[in-house]
């Protein structure tokens, strides 16, 4: 029985590696006939393979594509999943409240950053791209939200993340983090405006990770 | 601001021959920066050819920089196509919905013709206004997308993403179609006698992988620099974030500058590429330019130069891609006085020295 679990697990992971659609379909349904536990098939076969195709991305042998087509194969499987889910998985759960700025429409980075965040259990709220600033601190106040993560392209746009970390500092928000990244965005950059940069998608994630880990050792 | 003992065209065609200059050639890439300079909204280049113009020649008074070039933004070209394009009041366009939504639609795509279609007119009067204007002192370039990158904003950015894999006609054609857009453009540019540039930005590493380059965009792009060569007009081509993986695909297409980002190492891109192609890089638009002091555009600017001066095919200081609309106007100049200061020719033993010495020479520059 667990040789089986082992090794539908490990199809469930290559399948999103591979940017397989259709078989990670049918291998979280195989899963599921077997009544296996879907939760596990999320966190060990869909995460893991998430997890590898984001390793491969770093090591340059993945680029943007590929990822996009793992996440796609991802979702496919968490959509035969996500029904057979027991009602009180994962307890309280870390928010992170996301967008692509104002003046800027390109959104794969923010997509790859959101699905990485929400296989690694953490709740994301997706504003979507063309945001503006007070949208997204009005949203992360409204859902207590412990992070926002602001992406941009264009280097055109970079004034509204300041804006956002310029809002919350006015109001003495300082419970809530800003994390930023996207093609134009430095360390440099970040700095200047008080805000924490991630380079790439698992970057982020870890970034977000030690980010609320401070918050709870405060 | 210091002052050039040369003009721009002078200064070029002196460096051809090989012959004594007064500096290395800068071109910070202001882009739409120029409105600030010239004191107008970004949305006028939408509709005026005067004002594209003249926002160009006023900010390159200004600066006094090796190049000036009309283009607002990627758009233009799949807008003329059918695309949606945001106009923000006082910001760059961008794109709203590609030309097509269904892949359907893609036998109905049809070239553009830059004497009609979108705001192509508009750009290629301002072209007109530009060279009449500046052409005997300084080079003058019409901006083109690459027929790849193009296709992307035709058939939308994810959509093509997913085409790449599961139905590869689909992109080929699209990059086909776009190709023709392409080159009737840069006839265009041609026709008005300025010298057409090349952004790629798609095409980089650091969105799609170089076996996909190799695919989908090397073929279309390369057909594009030889129709250029064709017409007896050399080529600059850039391409955003990290390129090295394609170097040598990109040498092969016949180009003669290459415009690298600053995520790239700029030593080694002269190392490998520098004997074949002028090489154009790579001051940090962003940290540096944008976000930094003059003494950090300084800095940044001796490094670049210390890296890349001796490039065999020659060498021009540049921002790593457009600058943001709101760069600080004295990191501009600095960027320029610091070419100025350095000289030419260029003296490694003198760039060490700027390096370590204190900023004696800025704080005269800021009086």
């Amino acid at each position: 029985m667990s040789d089986l679990k082992d090794r539908l697990l490990k199809e469930l992971s290559n399948s999103v590696v591979d940017m397989d659609e259709v078989k990670t379909i049918e291998i979280a349904q195989n899963f599921v006939k077997h009544n296996l536990d879907a939760y596990e098939a999320i966190d060990k076969g869909l995460a893991s393979g998430m997890e590898r195709a984001g390793k491969l991305y770093e090591e340059e042998e993945y680029y943007i594509p590929e990822l996009m087509m793992c996440s796609d194969a991802m979702y496919a499987g968490l959509d035969v999943l996500k029904p057979h889910l027991g009602k009180n998985e994962g307890g309280h759960k870390h928010k992170v409240v996301i967008g692509v700025v104002e003046g800027d429409t390109h959104d794969i980075g923010k997509n790859l950053v959101k699905i990485m965040l929400e296989t690694s259990g953490f709740e994301v709220v997706d504003l979507g791209r063309d945001v503006p600033p007070m949208a997204f601190i009005e949203r992360a106040k409204e859902i207590d939200a412990d992070i926002i993560a602001l992406s941009t392209l264009m280097t055109t746009t970079m004034e509204n993340m300041a804006t956002v970390v310029q809002i919350l500092k006015d109001e003495k928000n300082n419970k809530i983090k800003v994390m930023v990244g996207g093609g134009c965005i430095s360390p440099g950059f970040a700095n200047k405006i008080g805000a924490y940069y991630a380079s790439d998608a698992s970057k982020a994630v870890k970034m977000a990770r030690s980010l609320v880990e401070k918050t709870i050792v405060c | 601001m210091l002052a050039d003992k040369m003009m721009p065209m002078e200064r070029a065609r002196a460096l051809a021959k090989g012959e004594m200059v007064d500096r290395l050639p800068c071109n910070p890439n202001v882009a739409n920066g120029v409105a600030r300079i010239y004191g107008c909204k970004i949305s006028e280049f939408n509709t005026s050819a005067r004002t594209i113009a003249n926002a160009q020649i006023a900010s390159y008074r200004r600066f006094g920089y090796d190049g000036v070039r009309i283009f607002t933004d990627l758009f233009p070209w799949a807008e003329a196509m059918g695309a949606e394009i945001n106009f923000p009041d006082d910001n760059t366009a961008n794109l709203a919905k590609p030309a097509i939504n269904d892949i359907s639609g893609i036998f109905n795509l049809q070239p553009a013709d830059p004497y009609r279609d979108g705001r192509l007119p508009i750009h290629i009067e301002a072209m007109k206004y530009l060279i009449d204007e500046l052409g005997d002192e300084v080079g003058c370039a019409g901006g083109i997308v690459g027929p790849f990158t193009n296709a992307f904003f035709l058939l939308g950015i994810e959509n093509l993403i997913k085409l790449m894999f599961k139905n590869k006609e689909v992109v080929h054609r699209a990059c086909e179609v776009s190709l023709e857009t392409c080159i009737r453009y840069v006839q265009a540019i041609i026709d008005q006698g300025l010298t057409p540039t090349i952004s790629e930005s798609m095409s980089s590493c650091t969105v799609v992988s170089p076996k996909h380059f190799r695919e989908f965009g090397a073929p279309y792009i390369k057909r594009l620099v030889q129709y250029i060569n064709s017409k007896g007009k050399p080529v600059t081509m850039h391409i955003c974030g990290k390129t090295a993986k394609i170097w040598e695909d990109v040498v092969a297409m016949g180009i003669a500058g290459f415009s690298i980002d600053n995520v790239v190492d700029l030593k080694q891109c002269k190392e490998q590429i520098g004997d074949r192609v002028k090489i154009l890089g790579h001051v940090d638009p962003s940290a540096i330019l944008y976000a930094g002091t003059p003494t950090d555009v300084r800095r940044a600017v001796i490094e670049c130069v210390q890296q890349a001066w001796d490039a065999p095919k020659g060498y021009v200081i540049m921002s790593g891609c457009s600058l943001p609309v709101e760069t600080p106007f004295e990191n501009i100049e600095a960027m320029m006085d610091t070419a100025r200061e350095i000289g030419y020719p260029v003296d490694p033993e003198k760039l060490n020295k700027m390096l370590s010495g204190h900023n004696y020479s800025f704080s005269r520059y800021n009086e």
